[in-house]
Parts: structure tokens; C-alpha cells; sequence
């Protein structure tokens, strides 16, 4: 594990706390580490900052991911990584597609080139809107408090979407899979970044399998060439003990 | 071309190297990928009466090539795991169901339910090192063992397996126990430990965990050896694997067949293939044309 002290902390919303810190290490974009508090457990998060300083976003969930929102700086946490594949990033104008939490994987993309659709339930919980000028933002809250009123796949009826040469999505699953069907019927290219229960992170325990592929090795970053007829993506996955459940999305 | 194939109590492998239980095989579709990257067998991982979370993360240590885990025996309990044998069957290949329990009444209603979703053999789990009152502590008691295997072999058609622990005394007498099984496989991880000395903690949360990967290959190949000598068994060796030399070495050490698991950590999926490909030309160059030519070859 590798000792990390927390440099500077900042609020984004919330329950929702970044995390700046010195590591002396190359990450790409769409990477993650894992997180471990002694004594209280280890989680999976992506990186917010991946040049000096970096940072980690964190949205208080459970015991390990609060914590880390309670952190102050001076304090110290471990982890391991950098893991996964990250966004394979390609020149000229991108969309960013975000969700909750998972703006944090997709805010090391954002260049001069690049718009962002920002959701999540209500106003209060909207992150990293301070990070982009006004006319590069589009905002989508599920109870209409702020911005367009509805999910983003819906907002995207609204956009031109011809003129990203490519567009990167994280967030909650069942966002992503609607995200995934409006932008296949538009040919888009378009990568995602997913998350499912992470235990080991090196892809030996099965535990973040979609149909076949390990997120956290393979991904978690996939094409949406490779979700599409994924037999899992968007219809099932496993829980912390291997049982299946269904995201009931069909 | 050399012959890869080869069999394990009756079961026709199309090559020597199976997946090891524990290790990407929790979810049907992963076991299909694994299938289709090369492996002959898959061994599901263990499952017991009950589902289990276990053990909260940490749950693995990256030690090197080798890895150190207290995954906990975490599975969704045998009434739930159907539906991954159903898919993992859609290969054509094998599929052992690994099981756990403490006692021989549940081990046989396991097994039973095993051969019942199509599992090809049963594999029993006497052997993990870091849940109390399951794998070790079933696994160091003979007599225990003895009326395991005898009450489940009575029951069940397909053959048995028995998987055993490295962290006992006298691995000759629990394996002496376990004679009715149709073979053994040999070895689970070793029980061990990591210590963060910036956190001046354990790492893993169970505190104690069981080494894999590279570390363990010299215990695992005297193990099979020795068991090999003395009781003349069928033997599945497994502990390490990482390299088609690792494989041949456990083959000459007596194993018919071999499992890989940590080696995915590092070499990913396509280690099968890779294995196979190499272990052919080595056969073809060192004059072997059968697996069988090689099973045991190095007993003195
Ligand atoms: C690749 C990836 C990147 C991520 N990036 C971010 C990010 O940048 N920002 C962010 O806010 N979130 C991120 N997440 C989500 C984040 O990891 C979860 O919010 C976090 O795991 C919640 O942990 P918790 O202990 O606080 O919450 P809890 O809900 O209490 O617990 C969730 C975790 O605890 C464990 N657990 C759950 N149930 C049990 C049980 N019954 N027994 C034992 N253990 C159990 C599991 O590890 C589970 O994942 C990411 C997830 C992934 C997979
Ligand atoms: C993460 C992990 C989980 C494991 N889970 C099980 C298990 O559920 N049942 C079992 O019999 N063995 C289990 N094992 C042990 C392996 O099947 C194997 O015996 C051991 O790891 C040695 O082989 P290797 O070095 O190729 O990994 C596990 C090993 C690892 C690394
Ligand atoms: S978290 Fe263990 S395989 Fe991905």
C-alpha cells in the first residue's frame, strides 16, 4: 500500500468532498485506484486530478466513503494502483456525460474542446458545474430544480450530437444503458466507464463481471461497441456474496 | 503435434489446464471467457448451504506475483448458483462444482445439488485456510474427512474430488482419509499474513489470509510428489502455475491435470492458450507425444 496525505480538501456539494495529494505517478484518465482506511475497509474511486495534485471526488455512501468526505487535511489514507484501462481519448470536441459521482472519472478528460451534460437527482447534488464556462454546459436534474428536467439520455433529443467526435459516459448503470441505446441509434462513438462491486480490483475475483469482462482490468472503460449485446450490461449483475440480480432495465 | 489431451477420473480434458476454484469463476459469463480463452475445465468457486458475503475488503494483497487473500468463502449459496452453471455449460466443456460445508450431511446435499445443475465432478474444498469452522478445520480432521468423502460418494454419480490443505502436519494421513475420492487436488493456499508497516496494521481485514501465485509452486509440486509416491492416485496439481515449465514440472512431479488461478493476475485470461501452445512445442521437442508419457515421469 502506498501512504498518501491529504493535502487540501474541497467541498463540491453536499456529501461530496475532493481530496487533493502528492503522488509521484503516471495516471490516465478513466483510472482508479483503491482507497483503504484502516480498520474500516478498502474501496474502489476513481481519480477527479491526474496531474499534481491529484484528487479523489468522493460521495459519502457507506462507513469507508464517508469517512473519506470526513477527512481533513494533514490526514492520512493507503492506497493501491493506478488499475483499469482508462478512456482511450481522442483530438476535437467531446461530450462528457455525468451522472452523481461520476463526473469525478470524467473530469480529467475536460479540455477547451469539451461540453458537458452534468445530472443527478436534485440541484444540491449537481458537481464540478464551476469546472466549465457557461455555453460548454448543459445541467439535467431528475425533480427539475436546476437546468433541463429529466435524464440525460433525454436531454440528448435536445443536442446535436454529430458534432463530438467522440462521447464519454459515467455514472449509475441504468443511466448508462439508456445513455448507451439513444447514442447507438445516433452512430455515435462513445466510450463508458462503468461500476460494479469492486473487491480485488486485478481481476481475479469476479466480483465486477459483465458478461465475461472484469471492470476493473478490462475496464472500466468499454466502447459502446462492446456493451452492445453485452449479456449482462444493463440487465443484471452480481452482489457482494456472487448472488445475480436484476436491474430490471427491459 | 503432441497430444494435449488427457483425463481425470473419466473426464476427457482437450487439454491439461483447468481454471482453479476461487478465481474468476463466481459468474457464469466469466467462466464462458475463460472457457473460450483456452481453458479445458473450469472448477466453479466454492459454495456452501447459505449465502455468505465474506470477509469486507481489503480481501487481497498483491505480494509481488503472488497474492495473499481472505476472500472469506463469499458465495450466494447453492440455490442461487444454478443459473451460472447453466451458462458456464453452454461451452461444452467440464464444470466441477467446488462446494463447502462442516460436516458430511451438508457436503452430500451439496454434491447432490451439484451433479444435479450438470456439474461434470464435485470438488470438495477441505482445505481453505481462513474461515473458521469450514475448509482447514474440516480438512486437518481424518476421521471428519473419511466420513465426508464415504457418505458423499455413496450418494452421487459423478466423481469427487479432494482438494487439501498444505497447513496440516501429515498431509499423507488426510489424504490417506480421503482415498475413496477419484483424486485429489492438490495444494490450497498456505496460510499467511501481510503487515502495512506505515499503518502498523494487518492489511488483509481477516488479518490472516492464504499465499498463492509463484510463492507456493516448490510446496505445491513436493506435495503432489509425495502423494503421488504413496498412494499412486490420480492427482489435479495446482499452486503457481505460471508458466508452461510450472505445468510440466507438476505433470512429471504426478499430476494428470493441472489448475491455474493467481497466474490470471498476472498474465490474464490468455494464459491457457499461451500455456497450451508452448507445453505442445516443449512435448514435441523433449519426444513426448501423450500427456500421459509425462504424468509422474521424475518419481524416484
Ligand atoms: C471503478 C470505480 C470507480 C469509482 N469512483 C468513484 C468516485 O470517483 N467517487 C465516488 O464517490 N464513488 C466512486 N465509486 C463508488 C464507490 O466505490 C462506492 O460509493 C463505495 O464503494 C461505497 O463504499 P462505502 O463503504 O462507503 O459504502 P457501503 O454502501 O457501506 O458499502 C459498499 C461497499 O462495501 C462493501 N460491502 C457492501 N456490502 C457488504 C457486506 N454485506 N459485507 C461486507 N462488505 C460489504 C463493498 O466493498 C461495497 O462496494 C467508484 C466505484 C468503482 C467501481
Ligand atoms: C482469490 C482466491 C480465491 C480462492 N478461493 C478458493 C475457493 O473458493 N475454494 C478453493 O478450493 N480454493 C480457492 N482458492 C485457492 C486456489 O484454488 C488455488 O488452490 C491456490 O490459489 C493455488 O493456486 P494458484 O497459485 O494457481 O492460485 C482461492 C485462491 C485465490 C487466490
Ligand atoms: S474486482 Fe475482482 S475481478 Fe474485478
Amino acid at each position: 500500500m502506498i501512504k498518501i496525505v491529504a493535502e487540501k480538501v474541497r467541498d463540491e456539494a453536499k456529501n461530496v468532498r475532493t481530496i487533493f495529494f502528492r503522488w509521484d505517478q503516471e495516471v490516465r484518465a478513466g483510472q482508479f485506484i483503491m482507497v483503504w482506511l484502516p480498520g474500516l475497509g478498502e474501496i474502489p474511486m476513481s481519480l477527479s486530478y491526474i496531474g499534481t495534485p491529484k484528487a479523489i471526488t468522493v460521495k459519502a455512501y457507506g462507513s469507508v466513503s464517508q469517512a473519506l468526505v470526513d477527512m481533513q487535511p494533514g490526514q492520512e489514507f493507503y492506497i493501491r494502483g493506478p488499475y483499469g484501462n482508462g478512456f482511450q481519448i481522442d483530438p476535437g470536441r467531446k461530450l462528457l456525460i455525468g451522472g452523481g459521482s461520476g463526473m469525478a472519472s470524467l473530469l480529467p478528460i475536460a479540455d477547451s474542446e469539451t461540453d458537458a451534460i452534468i445530472s443527478a437527482k436534485t440541484k444540491d447534488e449537481l458537481i464540478f458545474t464551476d469546472r466549465f464556462p457557461e455555453n460548454r454546459i448543459f445541467i439535467a436534474t431528475d425533480d427539475g430544480s436546476a437546468g433541463f428536467h429529466g435524464f440525460p439520455h433525454e436531454l440528448l433529443d435536445k443536442l446535436d450530437v454529430s458534432v463530438y467526435r467522440k462521447i464519454y459516459v459515467c455514472g449509475p448503470e441504468p443511466m448508462l444503458y439508456r445513455v448507451m441505446q439513444k447514442l447507438s441509434d445516433l452512430n455515435a462513438s462513445a466510450e463508458f466507464s462503468l461500476e460494479r462491486t469492486m473487491k480485488c480490483g486485478i481481476g481475479i475475483c469476479d466480483s465486477c463481471s459483465v458478461g465475461g469482462l472484469q471492470v476493473c482490468k478490462q475496464g472500466p472503460v468499454f466502447t459502446i461497441e462492446q456493451l452492445r449485446g453485452n449479456p449482462e450490461f444493463g440487465i443484471s449483475r452480481t452482489t457482494y456474496s456472487g448472488k445475480r440480480v436484476f436491474l430490471n432495465m427491459k | 503435434m503432441a497430444d494435449l489431451s488427457t483425463s481425470v477420473a473419466g473426464i476427457r480434458l482437450e487439454n491439461p489446464l483447468m481454471l482453479a476454484s476461487g478465481i474468476l469463476d463466481e459468474n457464469g459469463y466469466t467462466m464462458l471467457d475463460v472457457i473460450a480463452n483456452g481453458a479445458a475445465a473450469v472448477v466453479t468457486k466454492s459454495i456452501g448451504l447459505e449465502e455468505r458475503n465474506g470477509y469486507s475488503a481489503p480481501i487481497i494483497v498483491e505480494y509481488g506475483d503472488s497474492l495473499i487473500n481472505a476472500v472469506g468463502l463469499s458465495n450466494p449459496g447453492i440455490d442461487n448458483f444454478a443459473d451460472e452453471i447453466r451458462i458456464a455449460k453452454k461451452a461444452g466443456r467440464p464444470v466441477i462444482g467446488s462446494i463447502f460445508a462442516s460436516d458430511a450431511e451438508s457436503f452430500t446435499k451439496l454434491g447432490m445439488k451439484m451433479q444435479e445443475y450438470g456439474c461434470d465432478a464435485v470438488e470438495l474444498n477441505l482445505s481453505c485456510p481462513h474461515v473458521k469452522g469450514f475448509g482447514l478445520e474440516v480438512g486437518s480432521d481424518p476421521d471428519l474427512v473419511e466420513e465426508i468423502v464415504t457418505e458423499l460418494k455413496s450418494k452421487i454419480k459423478v466423481p469427487v474430488f479432494a482438494k487439501l490443505s498444505p497447513n496440516v502436519s501429515d498431509m499423507i494421513e488426510i489424504a490417506k482419509a480421503a482415498e475413496k475420492a477419484d483424486a485429489y487436488v492438490l495444494i490450497n493456499t498456505v496460510k499467511a499474513m501481510k503487515i502495512d508497516i506505515r499503518a502498523r496494521s494487518p492489511i488483509l481485514t481477516n488479518v490472516y489470509g492464504g499465499l498463492s501465485g509463484p510463492a507456493i509452486k516448490p510446496v505445491g509440486i513436493r506435495y503432489v510428489y509425495e502423494v503421488k509416491k504413496e498412494t499412486g492416485k490420480e492427482i489435479i496439481g495446482v499452486g503457481g502455475i505460471t508458466t508452461y515449465e510450472d505445468a510440466i514440472e507438476y505433470i512429471m512431479a504426478g499430476a494428470s491435470a493441472v489448475q491455474i488461478g493467481t497466474a490470471l493476475y498476472t498474465k490474464g485470461k490468455s494464459i491457457f492458450r499461451d500455456v497450451a501452445s508452448k507445453m505442445n512445442t516443449f512435448m514435441d521437442d523433449e519426444g513426448f507425444s501423450r500427456i500421459q508419457d509425462m504424468v509422474g515421469v521424475a518419481i524416484r
